[in-house]
């Protein structure tokens, strides 16, 4: 710009860190204008063995700390939780978790209690058709092959496919749980409890039929299955009969027996079933 | 053809996640970056630190550069301030009091200005102190409060310092034109 | 069957009414083996099998001596395997980086430090050094293809099941990748499917030609070759007696047939011409080697 440039000798002695307060501070300020004199100190630096610095350390740990990826909100929440942060990431990695189905799920939910709240008793029934229901279809998502594009890679490695169905299922149930247990408080009539076995029992049901069928067929038709059912109910007897101490213990037996085959038949999960 | 990218272009590869363009800019800034900072500040770890923070901080806002001026020039300013909050994460002042304050520039420009007598030899007589105050405030254009932390004094000694010393250059340099 | 890192005895695969593969016997050895054949012959399929991706119908799978089929088999040859399949869909938001680590986390390998630079080794290998943080749905059709090629090459596994590795990969880096894949069949074995005969002919010692879900060639690749000497040859015009001739890169035509032809120009025949000619005998019973 100017034509002045740093001399040799002051350059040195900027490197050597001998010169005098002015002299150095002319040469930084030169030096930020200058793309010539920057090169100049750069190696000057580096040659001299002056380095204060090791910068090829330096940049292996900038461009680890670009490169490796930052963990998600919902990656954090399950570290914070306990879970350990490797398995964090690969429960995170799910289509489930991914905002969208989220929303549309909360979105389901909110609406039917928005019904029963308007409607009164009249429209409890379709809240009874979809709350129960709303997990083990968010459960089928988190790992139906259909969602889950990198499932190819993923399934030729040794990692455990239960282990890991199993965690994505509970990480669902941690956040769908407490949303259903929300709307049983909302809904008269009922203590909210009442609304987890079911829910729960769905849930076990998905992953027992997924050993054989897609995950999210199995959990559609349990939907509809329900929802029939409920939809009889209502004519024949109040709408929450479904709810009753009798069905409770159904749930429960059903649960269990689901998860045991569930279990028993897990490794039918490591495999594609191109035409399940 | 061209001659190599500019850093401003450079900056445009940062911002589309080019760690090519990124690596050449680490090596155009780096050196530079780390010397200066080590005039600052004689820990080598927290330098290498301080540089790290640098460049990651350019990687995750390469925008926040508007294109004005030198991408040197920003870049230093990032550094000095990582810095500054590299020790003061290690020494944890309690800076709590102290308003952060900017020193009017315009005095400065004529404090810096060469041909205004005879100012190395104004600098040379001011305490070492006073020296790394008028360094901090005046040529790495920190505030007072954030001087204060990277010398690890009070806010309030910063402030006296840097008024003793502008008091004691100004009459230096009217001996030595009169 | 002695040696053999990968044997088939009398392997099917059915979907539904369709037949995928029917009765294939093979015995693989280390190197790097070629899979040729028209789309639908069964390439993706036989590839799935042997990855443990997908089960057989009927027959034997063994790959390292263990059966496919035993669940704790399974996992040892998952442990000892990568795995290219022919698509690859990368999760949202993914850069190269976090997609590999990613599946590098599901192979086991737990301390971050030497799972990043082994990342960042298979990611140098494919020649993405400068993308790695790049995102995947922002990246050209090759480059996602060489991303799902890093994943397959962690760890340097013992076996290497690629379905088409070199697809949509631009001729350069296609050359680098042959370079590594042969610099990887030192040491591993190495099945690949392609639809370019110059992968096969620059890779490969060793060629099985399938077509509807048989087997139509296995052998050497210089023996199928040389069956179409005599068969291949340069004149001006497209020739009536050729099965198939198209047009060259000097203006000429090159001519293949199915019958040796005297007094014409001949050259020496690629793989290609002896793919070609492989497939246009679709008749003939006598061509499976071994």
């Amino acid at each position: 710009m100017t034509g002045w440039h740093v001399d040799d000798e002051t350059l040195r002695r900027y490197v050597e860190r001998i010169d005098s307060v002015a002299e150095g501070a002319s040469v930084e300020q030169h030096v930020l204008r200058c793309e010539r004199c920057r090169a100049r100190v750069n190696t000057a630096a580096a040659a001299a063995d002056l380095a204060v610095v090791d910068l090829d350390a330096v940049w292996d740990r900038t461009r680890g700390a670009i490169e490796v990826p930052r963990p998600s909100v919902f990656e954090r929440l399950l570290t914070a939780v306990g879970v350990p942060s490797d398995e964090a990431r690969i429960v995170a990695v799910a289509s489930a978790f991914h905002g969208v189905w989220l929303v549309g799920v909360a979105t389901v939910i909110a609406f039917a209690a928005l019904a029963a709240k308007i409607g009164g008793t009249g429209e409890l029934w379709f809240v009874l058709a979809v709350a129960p229901v709303a997990p083990c279809l968010l459960v089928a998502v988190s790992y139906d092959w259909r969602w889950d594009p990198a499932l190819e890679p993923e399934m030729a490695t040794p990692y455990p496919v239960l282990r890991l169905v199993l965690l994505r299922t509970i990480a669902v149930l941690a956040l769908a749980l407490p949303a259903v247990l929300l709307l049983g408080l909302l809904v008269p009539g009922q203590p909210p409890f009442v609304w987890l076995l079911p829910a729960v029992g769905f849930v076990a049901v998905v992953l027992a039929a997924s050993t054989w069928i897609n995950p999210l067929n199995a959990a559609t038709t349990v939907s509809a299955a329900w929802f029939v059912a409920v939809w009889l109910t209502r004519r024949a007897y109040s709408p929450t009969e479904v709810l009753e101490a009798r069905t409770q213990v159904a749930f429960l037996v059903l649960a269990a027996a689901s998860f045991c085959v569930f279990v028993v038949r897990g490794h039918h999960l490591t495999q594609l079933r191109p035409r399940g | 053809m061209e001659g190599p990218p500019s850093d401003a272009t450079l900056l445009v590869g940062v911002a589309e996640r080019d760690i090519g363009a990124f690596r050449t800019l680490y090596e155009r800034h780096a050196g530079w970056l780390a010397l200066r900072l080590a005039r600052r500040c004689n820990d080598s770890e927290l330098v290498a630190d301080a540089v790290q923070d640098t460049f990651v901080a350019m990687w995750q806002k390469p925008r926040s550069f508007r294109g004005d001026g030198d991408v040197a020039a920003w870049l230093w300013g990032i550094a000095i301030r990582r810095l500054v909050s590299r020790i003061r994460r290690r020494t944890d002042i309690a800076a709590a009091f102290g308003i952060s304050e900017t020193v009017p520039a315009a005095e400065d420009e004529v404090l810096l200005s060469v041909e205004y007598g005879d100012l190395g030899a104004a600098l040379a007589r001011l305490s070492p102190e006073m020296r790394a105050v008028i360094q901090a405030v005046v040529l790495d254009g920190l505030s007072a409060k954030e001087a204060a932390q990277l010398l690890n004094v009070p806010v309030s000694s910063v402030k006296t310092r840097l008024f003793r010393a502008r008091a004691q250059l100004r009459a230096t340099l009217a001996e030595g034109l009169s | 069957m002695n040696g053999s890192l990968i044997s088939l005895r009398g392997v099917g695969r059915s979907f539904g009414a369709t037949q995928a593969l029917a009765d294939v016997d093979l015995d693989l050895g280390p190197g790097v083996i070629g899979l040729l054949g028209p789309n639908g012959a069964g390439k993706t399929t036989l590839l799935r099998l042997l990855a443990t991706a997908l089960p057989p119908s009927r027959g034997e799978v063994r790959v390292l001596g263990r059966d496919v089929e035993v669940p704790a088999q399974r996992t040892e040859i998952r442990r000892r395997l990568g795995y290219l399949p022919q698509e690859v869909g990368f999760p949202r938001g993914f850069t190269a980086f976090a997609f590999v680590d990613y599946i590098a986390l599901l192979k086991e390998w737990a301390d971050p430090a030497v799972r990043h630079a082994e990342v960042r080794r298979v990611l140098n290998l494919v020649g993405l050094s400068h993308a790695t943080t790049k995102r995947i749905r922002a990246m050209s059709g090759g480059q996602r293809r060489r991303v799902a090629l890093a994943q397959a090459l962690l760890g340097s596994p013992p076996v290497l099941i690629l379905d088409e590795p070199t697809t949509g990969v631009d001729p350069e880096q296609r050359v680098t990748l042959r370079t590594v894949l042969a610099e990887l069949a030192r040491t591993s074995i190495v099945v690949l499917s392609t639809h370019q005969t110059e992968d096969v002919a620059a890779l490969c010692e060793r060629v099985v030609v399938l077509d509807q879900g048989r087997v139509r060639y296995d052998g050497a690749v210089t023996d199928l070759v040389r069956r179409a000497a005599g068969r291949v040859w340069l004149a001006d015009q497209p020739d009536p007696a050729a099965t198939v001739s198209w047009r060259t890169g000097t203006g000429r035509y090159r001519n293949v047939a199915a019958q040796a032809r005297d007094g014409v120009q001949h050259v020496e025949p690629s793989l290609e011409d002896a793919y070609l000619l492989l497939r246009a005998d679709r008749s003939g019973t006598g061509m499976v080697t071994r």
